[in-house]
């Protein structure tokens, strides 16, 4: 009999909190790409006699974050020490907390593997304080091979939020859409930019396999995926790895290994070999963090709406795609574009075709983002509304949109510079339009003519290459009826 | 009149008063320390150049009409665990030797803008951690009124230096008793403020949640002007209670202690402990009734019988982590050429640091330890929680507490330095006040026969500092204000 094996994952994901300011001092927490060591204070570079002052604005996106996923929110909470020694980490302890986390108990719905809502248990949510970055000097940056390595505390005493799961996740994909629900939800309310790629969300997954015989592998934690596609691959990996020990009867090594995207394989991890003892103790430094009822309340009331219930709403109120749906509410911006235009009057199903085919392609071709969109809701609904009088064919609405878009004019400017108002081309400049068309087309009127344009499929290519070459002035009734008197029926 | 003489309030009002210029006063408290130095090494650093032009700069001001502050012109020194920007701040340890802070610590920068010229940094036990300032990576300090004598510490240098007459005030901190008794070894006051009231910003941290910056001085006076501008709230320490500033000095009027409770402790009258230390307790009792007070006897179980032993695991436990960022990497001295990461670490720390502290590292980390930090840190905590409790209970039937700053006068030097058990059973009077947070001060009240300086301790509920002064006022009207130390050998 073959062995089955149950995958077992839990993640826990450190999200960069969206402040101006460090967790516990002035200095800007922009690290990407500024110069070493410039971003530094003496307290985020730990000099002797200095003391951390909370940033207030981290404890809202905390809370905020929290009351999003569920959970609950403990209302006096302490800081504290998690010690350890390592040069990234300039006090020798993290602030942290460890023993009573901001939230906790809180919920994620997924899809589960049978295509079924599925809820994963969020266990809670903390903050804390990041550490800096080492920089290695052997050319490809890495620590082997280096004669000499650099410490960079631009990021020291970043805010992190981490958020960590119950072992409730069961495959490759569910890890990978709960992260990417996570990673909507903190960009929905503005606590993150949620970015895998800069680091600015860092996903740690401990993964172990259940075996059909009843044995348990141990648990093994993987760091090091750097995007959703990463993480999902990594995970897969490990089923095979762990699923062929376990197979051969074998024991899993408890470790943390290391994803090597290039070569799409896990490695053990030769720092941190043993298990630390981090002697955690109450900060004593920061007093109790306490918050109020009204303090959490006004925050809750000040709650966006958030993705899945935006989705709820979406399918609830305008009959739209699924896949339509799951695209305008994956950015927030996106959603509210959307909405202004139906309140606007755009039909939903018009609006969200344009949206998606040209506000996204223009989007896409520039690198731009929603918020930064020259065109109003208001003004592309203009334009939709004469496409949907039938004063532009879609064909020249597309070019007007593309001319109000690149040169930022108004919809008449637009109108005017591309010549395309609807009906401009018609009578006998059509009529002799029309004709050039048959004439380069003998071959397709010869069969119309033979009747054997059985579904008038011929006749409406022609129609199509009149307009094309009318560049949309024309109305297409007018050219239906043209080719009517050119090949009766 | 020697200027070194005065004290602060004095020299604030002649200098305002241009009686003499503050370049004089410093002047004249430099040659004392140059003078006296060879033989009491109280000093690490004296910034003498500094000193002068700070001096000069305030004279200039003072004569274009400028008010100079409550501090105008007085000398100030530091301990030297209070971070001051360009001038080196040691610890008295190997780590910090050529440590220069790159910034000033919230007292510094309260004392300059109050127009307090600073004369330098004074020794100490290395990071505060001792009761004799023999632990010293750069010497022992003398007590100046027996060169054969511990100053006490861990502010030893602070309070020799006043009780020498180097400054009227110097700034110490009190961890355990590290200001209470070396005022009471070298018979001048200090006052631990309640736990809160002075900033901690600046001060190279021993333990955290009991460490507090308080002054030495030679009077009551003194000890009210110099509250008055540290005790203000800093938001950059969160642990700095927004309390309004206190008028420190409108308690110095009090005339006599009628009305006042005074409790006196049980546990302390069956103590085995010096009697000349005992003797200088029933003289204070004595002389707070004979000014009206009533003497209420109470008890502190937990605080004098378990106070201690839980002090020493919440301090070496918070020590262990506050003194782990001396790694070698960022600053302090670092060895050389470690062949590892790990050999940087051991190396540094272990050339770094001198024995006692690496004892309450040792001693902190243990405690803390997976497995052990229920059954000590966790437990310790509690015994803190009931010792609160108790001082709250106390003082609802007393104003204040008295008692001795310690179980004896000051030692010989080299008498304990190889016991640290007995060195650390020396900090049981003064160790419950720091756990409680509560203030404490420590007043000269006479010398033994053979000389040595013998002081009481008065302590009073969380923010009572004024009640202390009050008390401090009424006996220092009674046994005179400290002396300063002239001789050498008794």
């Amino acid at each position: 009999m073959s062995l089955t094996f149950t995958t077992v994952i839990g993640l826990e994901i450190h999200v960069q909190l969206n402040t101006r300011t460090k967790l516990f001092c002035g200095c800007s927490t922009d690290y990407i790409g500024a110069t070493p060591n410039t971003n530094i204070c003496p307290l985020c570079t730990g000099q002797p006699g200095t003391l951390p002052v909370l940033n207030e604005r981290v404890v809202e996106l905390g809370v905020r974050a929290g009351l999003a996923l569920g959970c609950t929110i403990n209302r006096v909470t302490r800081f504290d020490r998690k010690n350890y020694f390592y040069p990234d980490l300039p006090k020798a302890y993290q602030i942290s907390e460890f023993y009573v986390p901001l939230a906790e108990k809180g919920e994620v719905t997924v899809t589960g593997d049978d295509g079924k809502p599925y809820k994963v248990g969020i266990t809670r949510l903390h903050l804390e304080e990041d550490a800096g970055k080492l920089v290695h000097g052997a050319s490809d940056g890495r620590i082997v091979g280096s004669t000499q390595s650099f410490v960079d505390y631009n990021r020291s005493s970043v805010p992190l939020a981490e958020i960590v799961s119950e072992p409730d996740i069961t495959s490759p994909r569910m890890a990978k859409e709960y992260v990417a629900t996570l990673r909507q939800m903190v960009r929905y309310l503005g606590v993150s930019d949620g970015d895998m790629e800069k680091g600015s969300m860092r996903v740690d997954a401990n993964i172990s396999l259940k075996v059909s015989d009843g044995r348990w592998g141990n648990r093994v934690e993987v760091k090091n995926m750097n995007s959703l596609r990463a993480l999902e691959r990594a995970l897969e990996f490990e089923i095979r790895r762990q699923g062929a020990i376990l197979s051969d009867g074998g024991e899993i090594h408890q470790e943390t290994r290391n994803w090597d995207d290039s070569a799409g394989e896990t490695s053990s991890s030769r720092s941190k070999e043993e298990s630390n003892d981090y002697r955690y103790f109450t900060e004593p430094d920061l007093p109790p963090l306490v918050l109020s009822d009204s303090y959490i309340e006004d925050i809750e009331r000040d709650l966006p709406e958030l993705p899945w219930e935006k989705k709820a709403r979406y399918e609830r109120d305008f009959d739209l795609p699924q896949d339509d749906i799951s695209v305008l509410t994956e950015q927030k911006d996106l959603a509210e574009y959307f909405e202004a235009c139906v309140k606007a009057g755009a039909s939903p199903a018009r609006a969200s075709n344009w949206i998606r085919t040209e506000v996204l392609r223009v989007l896409n071709e520039r690198g731009g983002h929603i918020s930064e969109f020259s065109l109003s809701p208001a003004a592309l609904v203009e334009l939709l509304r004469m496409v949907e009088g039938k004063k532009l064919s879609t064909t020249a609405a597309k070019e007007v949109f593309d001319a109000m878009v690149s040169r930022e004019i108004s919809l008449k400017e637009a109108i005017d510079a591309c010549g395309v108002t609807a009906g401009n081309l018609s009578g006998d400049g059509l009529a002799s339009l029309v004709q050039s068309v048959l004439e380069a087309n003998g071959d397709v009127v010869e069969v119309i003519r033979s009747c054997d344009d059985k579904k008038d499929k011929k006749r409406k290519f022609l129609q199509g290459q009149v307009m094309k070459e009318a560049r949309g002035q024309a109305d297409p009734r007018e050219v239906a009826k043209i080719l009517d008197i050119e090949l009766p029926r | 009149m020697e200027l070194f003489r005065l004290s602060a309030t004095e020299v604030a009002f002649g200098v305002r008063d241009g009686r003499f210029s503050a370049e004089d006063v410093v002047r004249s408290c430099l040659s004392r320390i140059e003078s006296k130095e060879p033989e009491i090494h109280a000093m690490l650093t004296v910034t003498a150049e500094a000193a002068i032009a700070r001096a000069r700069e305030l004279d200039g001001r003072r004569s274009a009409g400028e008010d100079l502050g409550p501090l105008g012109g007085v000398p100030v020194i530091l301990k030297d665990n209070m971070c001051t920007a360009g001038v080196k701040t040691t610890c008295a340890s190997r780590i910090l030797e050529e440590w220069v802070p790159p910034y000033d610590a919230t007292v510094v920068r309260l004392l300059l803008k109050a127009g307090a010229v600073l004369l330098g940094k004074a020794n100490m036990d290395e990071f505060a951690m001792g009761g004799s300032t023999e632990n010293s990576a750069f010497g022992v300090t003398s007590n100046p009124w027996a060169l054969d004598r511990v100053p006490g510490g861990s502010s030893g240098g602070s309070a020799a230096a006043v009780a020498a007459g180097y400054a009227p005030i110097a700034l110490g901190s009190d961890t355990g008793g590290s200001i209470r008794q070396p005022a009471s070894f070298c018979g001048v006051y200090g006052l631990k403020p309640t736990y809160g009231r002075t900033s901690r910003y600046g001060l190279v941290a021993f333990a955290s949640s009991l460490d507090q910056i308080g002054p030495f001085a030679r009077t009551a006076e003194d000890v009210a002007l110099v509250m008055e501008v540290l005790g203000v709230h800093d938001p950059m320490d969160s642990t700095s209670q927004p309390v309004p500033p206190d008028d420190f000095s409108q308690a110095l009027s009090a005339r006599d202690l009628k009305g006042k409770r005074i409790g006196y402790l049980k546990e302390v009258a069956e103590y085995d402990y010096d009697d000349r230390m005992k003797n200088a307790l029933s003289k204070a009792m004595k002389a707070c009734e004979e000014a009206g007070a009533e003497m209420v006897e109470i008890s502190l179980g937990t605080a004098i019988d378990h106070g201690l032993a839980s002090y020493y695991i919440l301090a070496p436990a918070e020590a262990s982590s506050n003194l782990a960022r001396f790694d070698g990497v960022r600053y302090g001295s670092s060895s050389k050429d470690p062949e590892s990461l790990m050999e940087l670490y051991l190396k540094t720390r272990k050339d770094g640091f001198g024995d006692e502290v690496k004892r309450r590292i040792l001693t902190g980390t243990y405690v803390l330890s997976a497995g052990f930090y229920d059954a000590y840190y966790l437990k310790a905590q509690k015994v803190r929680k009931v010792i609160k409790q108790e001082f709250a209970k106390a003082f609802e039937k007393v104003d204040s507490i008295i008692l001795p700053p310690s179980p004896t006068p000051a030692f010989k030097v080299g008498e304990l330095i190889d016991d640290p058990i007995a060195m650390y059973m020396a900090d049981v009077f003064t160790i419950p006040v720091n756990m409680a947070g509560l203030p404490g001060i420590s007043i000269n009240v006479g010398f033994s026969e053979e000389g040595l300086p013998l002081g009481v301790q008065f302590i009073a509920p969380r923010w009572g500092e004024k009640e202390l002064l009050s008390t401090a006022a009424v006996m220092e009207s009674r046994f005179g204000g400290a002396k300063i130390a002239d001789g050498g050998d008794l």
